[in-house]
């Protein structure tokens, strides 16, 4: 039962929440695929969308990672 | 471009720099661990500490900076090999080799060959992986876990990631194999962000002012090098340091809004417009920029600290800080988005006046013009095709819209034949008629009116002019891997009529496909001679390697004619045009040495066909043809056999399934074939029956050249359980399929079919107990094999063969040969009639055992007889005692004399 919950996860797309340290200008959104740039005054933004898969996913946190952005925390947001 | 030096090129520590003696003693405490991992985010300084460090580290450094496309572990160890090879040259040679082959052996053996010649080494050195994080690929990673697992004394291994790589790390650090550097400990300390802005900037800042740019970034030395550069000429340092201290935003983003404020226009649009580049190069900046000054400008920002990283010591190359360029590429999306195909598309014309396609292809590509990247892929295609680098051309044209490719006749022959090196036979039927529509238009108008509503585009004419010629060789080739022969003889025969005489190559490979395709029909005096003819057209095109890869073909041939003697002549010759050309020796060499061994063991010289085998090996295990390397473990399965090694010979058997690739040669011997027969050696029965109700075989399916062999395996399946008992099959039924087969092989005059075909008929008469009409068949294969020289395909049977030749030596039939043959057995250890009564015969090592055993010598005393330990005695005994199904020494004895085996 469980396996097929996780495998319906991997390959559904998903609304997520990706919260980093760090205020981020709009021109990012490209950069991250159409993802919504959200500011929030405690000084972290929150990038926010459809994610594909769980591949699309790792690879925005490598993107993430890339530009040395502190990542704050990654919700999967319920539909 | 030389990508590869400048990917082992190791950064020179700057003059410019912060002292960090803490951290260059905590790595050098290290050093005598097995691995260094400095894992911290982008910015910290991993590259430019690192750097520092093993200059200083009084040992010798290999340096390898890691990019995506070393994700593939080919080229991952390759780049390794050539890494370590800066500092010890001669290394790595034969794991360079084993890479390069088409079916390289697994990444262990190779590292294990990497690793012997290190710990050879009489110095210490530092192995530098930079960037591992661009690593995703588990297979390195486990190359990596193998490396970390049999690190010779003489190397210490170095990890710089921006994320914790997937070893062991827990284990490593709990054995005290890691040294780590993490970002807390890359991070400034206030004293080193003050020495870093005040002494290498020069900007004279407060305590305090310090204190907040380090408060602000957190140490991060990417973010206190670009505050640095935002507040050199700035008049106002203090305002500056207070917006930005209270401001939220990604420092980097911030910062390099402040730091492309404060440039010049010509700098700033430079920084901006060269950011699409991954590699930097003056000239190449000028065409990008339409300047004229790229080279001065690199210098200048090496010089101001501008996050431009040199790759050569010449100052030639250059690339920016990933991260500064990941977000320099933002800014300038956001400000010229219309800018950026514009920009791609001048790199591209630099790279093609360059006469680097790939690079060119690639920036066409990133501008999405790809009618561009089209043109340019059909004018690199004949360099591409001549060094066989079919795969990366089907990437890019994967990356170019369908229709493009469809109206492009050159390019889409060309797509259908990088198919079909590739092995995807399906899709390349609709390119060849992709390409063939714009050769005869006026037919297809009327059928496909809306296909021709494109344009035909054509770059290279002389491709296209040859175009005709070039499908109907492909089709043949593909018809051929297909199995199709009336197709692929039709298409051959087109190439004839389109080429003039003189035009070799693609009649030599036209002809070539129609002596293969007679050989596929069993047709073998004919296939010999245009397969002949067509090689000597290859050879007139200069083609050499091909022709010595021919040579196997011919010799198979001559081999299914059952003359011995002129396949080893078609040997020699190959192998004397190896040796005349000797640039490409070791191409066809290695494979005809393997050939000659397979025609020594005939001639039950067992000892040559052992050498020839080795010295195929020497000459390059993997470089022969990829098609041929499943022969070499045929022949050495063979001796294995003939030595009565059945278990190792299904062992190399087993691995000769693993290796074979179908080629365009028939595949006439299966392995499955030649593993059955060795089931039936071992008595294994039902296996072998299994495989000839897998394979779908009767006696009475229609017979075939292709399934011959396979049809004589059968008739040797069914007749074997009438050694034993007779059931089954009507012994009838088996004559008449073996007479059948023997017409079908004497109609095609494949007399080494003929003669094995004899063979069993003679034996299966043996086995009725009609020696009479035994030496009636025997007595003809014995003058068809005398002139020839055959001696293993008679030894191989083993006792039954045994008793008819001494029956037909009594009766005066061939006697020298009879004689010789009979010699052969005494070698022989299934001269004695194990086989009949034990499951497993005795091996030769085993037969000296019992016969000590038969003495009164004391164990230890056997032992030291045979020059073996006393374990290997017992190993021995045990062996023993279960294939005589005994327990003791005496019963052994007692038994062996029973089955008369002394």
């Amino acid at each position: 039962m469980k396996q097929t919950y996780l495998q319906k996860e991997n390959h559904e797309p998903g609304l997520y929440e990706i919260r980093l340290k760090g205020h981020l200008d709009a021109r990012w959104e490209e950069w991250f695929e159409g993802l919504s740039i959200i500011l929030d005054n405690d000084g972290t933004t929150i990038l926010w969308g459809p994610v594909v898969d769980q591949a699309a996913l790792y690879g925005l946190l490598r993107k993430v990672r890339d530009l040395g952005l502190p990542l704050v925390s990654v919700i999967q947001v319920d539909k | 471009m030389p990508i590869l030096s400048t990917k082992l090129y190791i950064p020179l520590p700057r003059t410019t720099i912060v002292p960090r003696p803490r951290l260059i003693e905590r790595l050098n405490e290290g050093l005598n661990r097995k691995l260094t991992l400095i894992s911290a985010s982008a910015g910290s300084g991993k590259t430019t500490l690192v750097s520092e460090w093993v200059a200083a580290c009084g040992r010798s450094v290999a340096w390898l900076s890691l990019d995506e496309g070393d994700n593939d572990s080919t080229r991952f160890l390759t780049h390794l090999v050539a890494a370590v090879q800066r500092i010890a040259e001669n290394i790595g040679e034969s794991a360079v080799g084993a890479l390069n082959s088409p079916q390289p052996p697994s990444t262990e053996s190779i590292l294990t060959i990497l690793l012997n010649e290190i710990s050879a080494l009489p110095y210490p050195f530092v192995l530098v992986l930079d960037d591992y994080h661009v690593i995703d690929d588990k297979r390195i990673d486990d190359v990596l876990i193998f490396l970390l697992e049999h690190l010779p004394a003489q190397l210490h291994l170095v990890i710089a990631t921006r994320e914790d790589p997937q070893l062991p790390l827990g284990r490593l650090r709990a054995r005290g194999h890691l040294s780590e550097q993490r970002a807390a400990a890359l991070r400034f300390t206030p004293g080193e962000a003050a020495t870093f802005l005040n002494q290498v900037m020069g900007l004279g800042l407060t305590a305090d002012e310090i204190s907040a740019l380090e408060a602000r970034t957190e140490g991060w030395i990417a973010g206190l090098q670009l505050a640095a550069l935002s507040m050199q000429g700035h008049e106002d340092i203090p305002g500056f340091i207070r917006a930005f201290a209270g401001d939220n935003r990604y420092i980097v983003d911030y910062l390099i809004e402040e730091v492309l404020q404060r440039q010049p226009d010509p700098v700033r649009s430079f920084l901006l417009q060269t950011s699409i580049l991954d590699r930097l190069h003056g000239p190449l900046c000028d065409a990008v920029t339409g300047q004229a000054d790229g080279s001065v400008r690199l210098e200048a920002l090496e010089r101001g600290n501008f996050f431009v990283v040199p790759l050569d010591d010449k100052r030639s190359w250059y690339r920016y800080h990933h991260l500064f360029a990941e977000v320099l590429s933002v800014h300038l999306r956001a400000e010229q988005p219309d800018q950026v195909a514009t920009l791609h598309r001048r790199a591209s014309r630099w790279y093609e006046q360059q006469g680097s396609a790939a690079n060119a292809i690639r920036h066409a590509l990133a501008a999405e013009d790809f009618a561009r990247a089209a043109d340019l892929v059909e004018l690199a295609w004949p360099a591409i095709r001549r060094s066989g680098q079919e795969t990366a051309l089907l990437g890019w044209l994967k990356a170019l819209p369908e229709g493009l490719i469809q109206c492009r006749p050159v390019l889409s022959a060309g797509y259908a034949w990088s198919l079909l090196a590739g092995g995807e036979l399906k899709a390349v039927e609709e390119r060849l008629r992709d390409a063939e529509r714009w050769l005869e238009p006026a037919a297809d108008m009327r059928e496909q009116p809306e296909a021709l509503s494109a344009e035909m585009v054509v770059v290279d004419e002389e491709e296209f002019r040859r175009l005709p010629v070039s499908i109907a060789v492909y089709r043949a080739a593909h018809a051929l891997a297909l199995g199709d022969l009336q197709a692929a003889m039709k298409y051959a025969r087109r190439v004839l009529e389109l080429v003039p005489e003189d035009d070799h190559l693609p009649r030599g490979a036209a002809v070539g496909l129609l002596g293969l395709a007679s050989w596929t029909n069993g047709d073998l005096e004919a296939a010999y001679c245009i397969f002949a003819d067509g090689m000597a057209n290859v050879q007139l095109a200069g083609n050499i390697s091909d022709v010595i890869g021919g040579t196997i073909a011919l010799a198979d041939i001559r081999l299914a004619q059952g003359r011995l003697r002129q396949a080893m002549r078609t040997y020699k010759r190959g192998l004397q045009l190896a040796q005349e050309h000797s640039e490409s020796v070791l191409r066809g060499a290695a494979d005809i040495y393997v050939g000659m061994s397979e025609l020594l063991l005939q001639h039950n010289d067992l000892h040559a066909a052992t050498q020839h085998l080795m010295r195929s090996k020497e000459q390059g295990e993997y470089t022969g043809a990829p098609q041929n390397r499943y022969r070499w473990h045929v022949a050495m399965a063979r001796i294995r056999e003939a030595q009565g090694d059945l278990e190792g010979a299904l062992d190399l058997l087993d691995e000769a399934a693993h290796l074979y690739v179908g080629g365009f040669f028939p595949n006439v011997r299966p392995v499955a074939a030649l593993k059955t027969r060795v089931w039936i050696a071992q008595g294994r029965l039902s296996e072998a029956v299994d495989w000839a109700r897998e394979e779908g075989l009767s006696i009475e399916d229609d017979l075939s050249y292709l399934r011959e062999f396979e049809h004589i395996t059968l008739a040797r399946v069914l007749l074997a359980p009438y050694q034993n008992n007779r059931t089954n099959r009507s012994i009838v039924e088996i004559m008449e399929f073996l007479e059948r087969l023997l017409q079908a092989a004497e109609e095609g005059e494949r007399t080494g079919s003929v003669i094995e075909i004899l063979i069993v008929q003679a034996l299966a008469y043996h086995m009725q107990g009609d020696i009479p009409a035994a030496l009636v068949p025997l007595e003809r294969v014995l003058t068809l094999a005398e002139p020839e020289g055959y001696v293993r395909i008679f030894v191989d049977e083993g006792r039954p063969m045994a008793t008819l030749l001494e029956a037909a030596a009594k009766q005066g039939i061939g006697l020298n040969y009879v004689r010789a043959l009979l010699t052969g057995f005494g070698t022989d250890e299934r001269w004695t009639p194990v086989s009949q009564v034990m499951n497993e015969p005795l091996s030769a090592r085993e037969h000296d055992v019992l016969r000590l055993l038969r003495t009164d010598l004391s164990g230890p005393d056997i032992a030291r007889e045979l020059m073996v330990s006393l374990n290997t005695l017992r190993t021995h005994t045990k062996n023993i005692y279960d294939k005589l199904e005994v327990n003791n020494r005496r019963a052994a004895v007692r038994r062996a004399e029973e089955l008369d085996l002394f």
